[in-house]
C-alpha cells in the first residue's frame, strides 16, 4: 500500500441499500435444510421455517459445473443458505453479492463435505448469488418487502467505524513516535552509548506498526523518484537498499553507529537530529488521514509482506539483532487493523473471522515465548543462532496467517 | 468456450499424431515436432505391449489421467512421466477437521489440475481479490499430470483422534543399515507426488497444494526430479544417473501388483485397495563414480552399461543366472552385486515397485556436482522394503557410491470416487 499523498479517499459508508445486520453460521453436515431442490430459475419465493426463509444451493460438477438454487426469491428478513458441493470441483466458494459488494460468502467448499449454512438479514432488493468457477456464474436472487429494522448497525456503518476508530489508533501511534524518536535524540545528544541503544530499541515498535499506511510519503516539492523527498528512505531505509545519490540516513544508520561502530559521533548526532525532525513531518503530513475497509486489510496484509522479508531473514536490524521487536510491532500494527474490521467482517464470512483471528493468536502466543522484560523493547536478540533454529517455525507461522488475512480486502471492500 | 477449448485440444492431439507418424510412427526427434508435440523420448498411454520393446514413445500434452475412480489413485500405476516433484508436509494443526477439510479441498483442486484446469481464477474480477490459482500453468494442458497423496504416521497417533482406523501395517520405518539420513530431508505427516510431462505444470501442482493447506499444514522437505528413472508399462527402461538402465525387472503384471502393491488385508475398509509409500532421497557420489572404470561399474550394478543385460546373459530381458560362473570360476553376477541383493529370487521371491527419479540439487559446498535419486516404492507392507534395504543396505557394492540422505514412509489411499474425497472413509 502507498498512498501517494496526504488525501485518503473518504469512506464511503453512505447509500448501502443492503443492511445486512446479522449473520450466523453454522456447519451443518449432511443437513439438507428446506424443501427438496426446484430447478435453477424457480421464481418462487423460499419457504420459511425457523424463523427464516430456505434456499438450498447445490454445487454440481459433470460436463459443466453449476450451481443451482432451490428458490430466486425470498422475503426479507433472515435467509438461510445451505450450501451443498456435492460434485464440482471447480467452484469452491459462493458470495451473495449486491452490485460489487459482498453480503455473504461460504468458502472452502469441496466435494463430498456435505452442507454448510450460512444466514443473512436481507432487505428488500436485487442481489446476485455468485459460483465462482460456474458454467453461469452469476444469478439474481430477488428480495421482497422491508426487513424489520434491526437493534445493529448495517455491515457498511460498522466498518466505517472500525476505518475511525483505526485512524485515531494511527495518529496515536505517529505521536508516540515523535516523543520516542525524540528520547533517542536525547540521549544521542548526551553521548552515552548505551542510553542510546535502549532508547534506539524503544523507537523503533511505533513506526514499524503503521508502516503499511505511512510510507508513501514525499516531502513537499519532490518527485516520487527522488529519494531525497521520500520519507520512507529517510526514516526507515536498510544498507541493501542504499540510494547512492542520497547516501544513508534514519534509524538504521544511527543502529550501525551504535552498534557496528560502537560510539556516537557528530555524524551520528547529526542523524539523530535528522531523523527527529523527519519523524515530525511525517506526523503532521499523516494528520487528518482517512481510510476506507479495504485500506486496512491491505495495510495488515503489508504488514505481514514486510515481516517475511525483512525480520525473518535478520535483516531489518542486521547489526542491533532487535528484529523481534520490529516482527512483534508489525504484527501489532496488522492485528489492530484486523481487529478494527472485526465487526463488520463478521457478519460478512464469520468462519474466515474466527480463522485469521486464531492465528493471529498463535503467532503473539508463538513471540510470547520470546520476550525477554530486562533488554530493551522487550525481547530476546535475533542472532543467526535464533535464526537458525527458529525462522521456519516463525515464517510457517505468519504464512498460515497472510493466506486468509490476503483475502478481506475485497471482502470489506466499500467502492461504489 | 468448451466447445473451442474442445477444438483447440482436438487439433493439439492431431498434431502430435502427424508429427509421429511423419517419423514413420518411431521415435520422434528432439527437433521433429512443433508446439505441443516437441518430444524426446517418453510415455504414452500404456498399449499393453511388453516392457522394453523400444516402441514409440511421444510426449502428448494433452494426455489426461482419472483423479477420481473405483481402484487406487494415477501416479502409481500410471506409466512414470518425465517429470516430478516430490513435497512433504508437517501437520501444524491438530484438529481432524481441519485436515478433512485439507484432504477434501486438495481432492477437488487435484482434480481440476489432472484436467489441464486452474484450481480458480487467475485475475479476479475485482481489484482488491486476490487469485486463488497462480497461474503459471495456464494453458500448458494436462500434460499427463498426476498427483499422488499420502498420509504419514502422525495423522494415525493420539493427536487426530483417528487412531482406530489406522492402516493395517501403517508405522515408521526402522532404522536400516547405511542409513545416513538427514532429519531436515526425512520424514512428514502428508505427501505429495506430482508427475508429468511438462515440469512446470507439475511445480505449478505442487505450489497451489501447498498453498491451499497453509495453517493446516507446513512444508517439511521437497525433491525435484528431472528425468524418470524407472520403466512402466509399455515404457522402454529409463537409466539412472549412474548411466545404467533402472527398473528393468520391475513389477508390470496385474497378478504382481495385487500380489505386491494393493493393500488387500483385514485392516480398516478404507484402506483395502491403497498402497504404502517409501521414499528415499539417495544422494549419489557420481564424480567418484564417473572415475571409476567401467569394468567395475559393472560387476557394482550386476549389467553391462549400454544393453543392460546381467553380466550372465547378453539382452536387457535375459533372466538374470545368480549361478553362472566364469572361466575362472568366480561368479559371473558377484553376489554382493547391486542386482544379486535386490533380485526376487535372492528375497524369497519379494518385488516392490519402484518409481522414481533422477534429481539434482546444483552443486555442494565443495563444487561437487549434487545429485541422485528421488527412490520412490510402493508396496502393501513396508517390512518387503526394509526387508530388500537390509540387505542392499549392509553389502552392496553400490554403497561405495551413494548414501540414504532422507526417508519417509506414507500410507497412499484409494482414489474416492467422483463427489467424494481422498481418505473420505478415515473421518466416517
Amino acid at each position: 500500500m502507498q498512498p501517494t499523498s496526504a488525501t485518503r479517499r473518504a469512506v464511503a459508508a453512505a447509500g448501502l441499500a443492503a443492511a445486512v445486520a446479522l449473520s450466523l453460521v453454522a456447519c451443518a453436515s449432511g443437513d439438507q435444510g428446506g424443501s427438496s431442490s426446484a430447478p435453477s430459475g424457480s421464481s418462487t419465493a423460499a419457504p420459511v421455517s425457523d424463523g427464516a426463509s430456505q434456499v438450498k444451493i447445490t454445487m454440481t460438477g459433470g460436463d459443466a459445473d453449476r450451481c443451482e438454487l432451490s428458490s430466486t426469491s425470498a422475503k426479507a428478513g433472515p435467509v438461510t443458505f445451505t450450501v451443498e458441493n456435492v460434485s464440482s470441483t471447480a467452484i469452491t466458494e459462493v458470495e451473495l453479492l449486491q452490485g460489487q459488494r459482498i453480503v455473504g460468502e461460504k468458502e472452502n467448499l469441496a466435494p463430498g463435505l456435505g452442507a454448510a449454512k450460512l444466514t443473512l438479514t436481507l432487505t428488500g432488493g436485487t442481489y446476485q448469488v455468485y459460483c465462482p468457477g460456474a458454467k453461469t456464474e452469476t444469478q439474481d436472487f430477488t428480495v421482497t418487502g422491508k426487513a424489520a429494522t434491526q437493534a445493529a448497525g448495517s455491515v457498511q456503518t460498522v466498518l466505517a467505524e472500525g476505518t475511525k476508530g483505526y485512524g485515531t489508533y494511527v495518529a496515536g501511534v505517529l505521536a508516540d513516535m515523535v516523543t520516542a524518536v525524540g528520547n533517542l535524540k536525547s540521549a544521542v545528544d548526551s553521548g552515552d552509548v548505551a542510553d542510546a541503544k535502549a532508547k534506539y530499541a524503544l523507537a523503533r515498535p511505533f513506526y514499524e506498526k503503521v508502516e503499511s499506511d505511512v510510507d508513501g510519503f514525499l516531502l513537499p516539492g519532490y518527485k516520487a523518484t527522488d529519494n531525497k523527498g521520500n520519507l520512507d528512505y529517510l526514516i526507515d531505509m536498510r544498507a541493501s537498499n542504499l540510494d547512492p545519490a542520497v547516501g544513508w540516513h534514519g534509524f538504521h544508520a544511527i543502529e550501525r553507529d551504535l552498534w557496528q561502530g560502537g560510539k556516537i559521533t557528530s555524524s551520528t548526532k547529526q542523524l539523530a537530529a535528522e531523523l527527529d525532525t523527519n519523524v515530525q513531518k511525517l506526523a503532521q503530513l499523516a494528520k487528518g488521514l482517512s481510510y476506507r475497509p479495504e485500506d486496512l486489510a491491505n495495510g495488515a496484509a503489508g504488514l505481514l509482506e514486510e515481516v517475511q522479508s525483512g525480520k525473518i531473514s535478520g535483516e531489518e536490524e542486521a547489526y542491533s539483532h532487535t528484529d523481534l521487536i520490529d516482527f512483534a510491532a508489525n504484527v501489532e500494527g496488522a492485528q489492530q487493523a484486523f481487529a478494527y474490521l472485526e465487526p463488520g467482517l463478521k457478519k460478512i464470512d464469520p468462519d474466515l473471522t474466527k480463522q485469521i483471528s486464531a492465528r493471529f493468536t498463535d503467532i503473539t502466543t508463538l513471540l510470547d515465548g520470546y520476550r525477554d522484560p530486562d533488554i530493551p523493547g522487550g525481547y530476546v536478540y535475533y542472532t543467526p543462532a535464533l535464526k537458525k533454529t527458529d525462522a521456519s517455525k516463525l515464517s510457517h507461522a505468519v504464512q498460515a496467517l497472510q493466506e486468509p488475512l490476503s483475502t478481506i480486502a475485497e471482502k470489506v471492500a466499500t467502492a461504489a | 468456450m468448451a466447445e473451442e477449448e474442445r477444438h483447440d485440444r482436438l487439433s493439439r492431439r492431431g498434431l502430435i499424431i502427424g508429427s509421429a507418424a511423419a517419423a514413420g510412427g518411431l521415435v520422434v526427434g528432439a527437433a521433429g515436432g512443433a508446439g505441443a508435440a516437441v518430444s524426446i523420448h517418453a510415455a504414452r498411454e500404456s498399449t499393453g505391449g511388453a516392457g522394453g520393446d523400444g516402441d514409440e514413445e511421444v510426449v502428448d500434452l494433452t494426455t489426461q489421467h482419472a483423479f477420481y475412480g473405483s481402484a487406487e489413485q494415477a501416479g502409481i500405476r500410471t506409466p512414470p512421466q518425465r517429470y516430478c516433484v516430490y513435497m512433504t508436509f508437517d501437520l501444524s494443526s491438530t484438529l481432524a477437521g481441519d485436515l478433512q477439510v485439507l484432504l477434501a479441498r486438495w481432492s477437488g483442486a487435484i482434480a481440476q489440475l489432472m484436467k489441464g484446469k486452474s484450481i480458480g481464477q487467475v485475475e479476479p474480477a475485482r481489484a482488491d481479490g486476490v487469485a486463488l490459482d497462480t497461474g503459471e500453468a495456464l494453458d500448458l494442458g494436462p500434460a499427463g499430470l498426476t498427483v499422488t497423496v499420502g498420509l504419514g504416521p502422525k495423522v494415525f497417533g493420539d493427536e487426530f483422534g483417528l487412531a482406530e482406523r489406522k492402516p493395517a501395517l501403517m508405522r515408521e520405518l526402522k532404522a536400516l543399515p547405511s542409513d545416513a539420513l538427514d532429519p531436515a530431508l526425512t520424514g512428514g505427516d502428508l505427501s505429495l507426488q506430482a508427475c508429468a510431462e511438462d515440469p512446470q505444470v507439475a511445480y505449478h501442482a505442487i505450489r497451489d497444494l501447498a498453498r491451499m493447506a497453509k495453517g493446516t499444514a507446513a512444508t517439511r522437505w521437497t525433491v525435484m526430479g528431472f528425468g524418470r528413472a524407472s520403466a512402466g508399462k509399455g515404457q522402454t527402461t529409463p537409466r539412472n544417473l549412474m548411466g545404467y538402465k533402472d527398473g528393468t525387472r520391475n513389477i508390470r503384471d496385474d497378478d504382481e501388483y495385487r500380489k505386491f502393491v494393493w493393500v488387500d488385508d483385514d485392516g480398516p475398509a478404507w484402506t483395502q485397495g491403497g498402497t504404502y509409500q517409501v521414499v528415499r532421497k539417495i544422494q549419489m557420489n557420481i564424480e567418484n563414480w564417473d572415475a571409476d572404470r567401467v569394468s567395475d561399474q559393472n560387476r557394482v550394478i550386476g549389467r553391462d552399461k549400454s544393453e543392460g543385460a546381467p553380466l550372465s546373459g547378453t539382452k536387457e530381458f535375459d533372466t538374470p543366472d545368480f549361478t553362472a560362473t566364469a572361466s575362472d570360476g568366480s561368479p559371473k553376477i558377484a553376489p554382493t552385486a547391486h542386482i544379486a541383493l535386490a533380485a526376487h529370487e535372492n528375497n524369497g521371491g519379494l518385488k516392490i515397485l519402484r518409481r522414481s527419479y533422477n534429481y539434482t540439487d546444483g552443486l555442494n559446498q565443495y563444487g561437487l556436482l549434487d545429485a541422485g535419486l528421488l527412490f520412490l516404492s510402493y508396496q502393501n507392507d513396508p517390512a518387503h522394503f526394509e526387508t530388500l534395504q537390509a540387505r542392499l543396505g549392509a553389502s552392496d557394492l553400490l554403497n561405495e557410491y551413494i548414501s540414504h540422505i532422507g526417508s519417509a514412509i506414507f500410507f497412499v489411499p484409494p482414489a474416492p470416487r467422483e463427489g467424494h474425497y481422498l481418505a473420505e472413509g478415515l473421518f466416517a
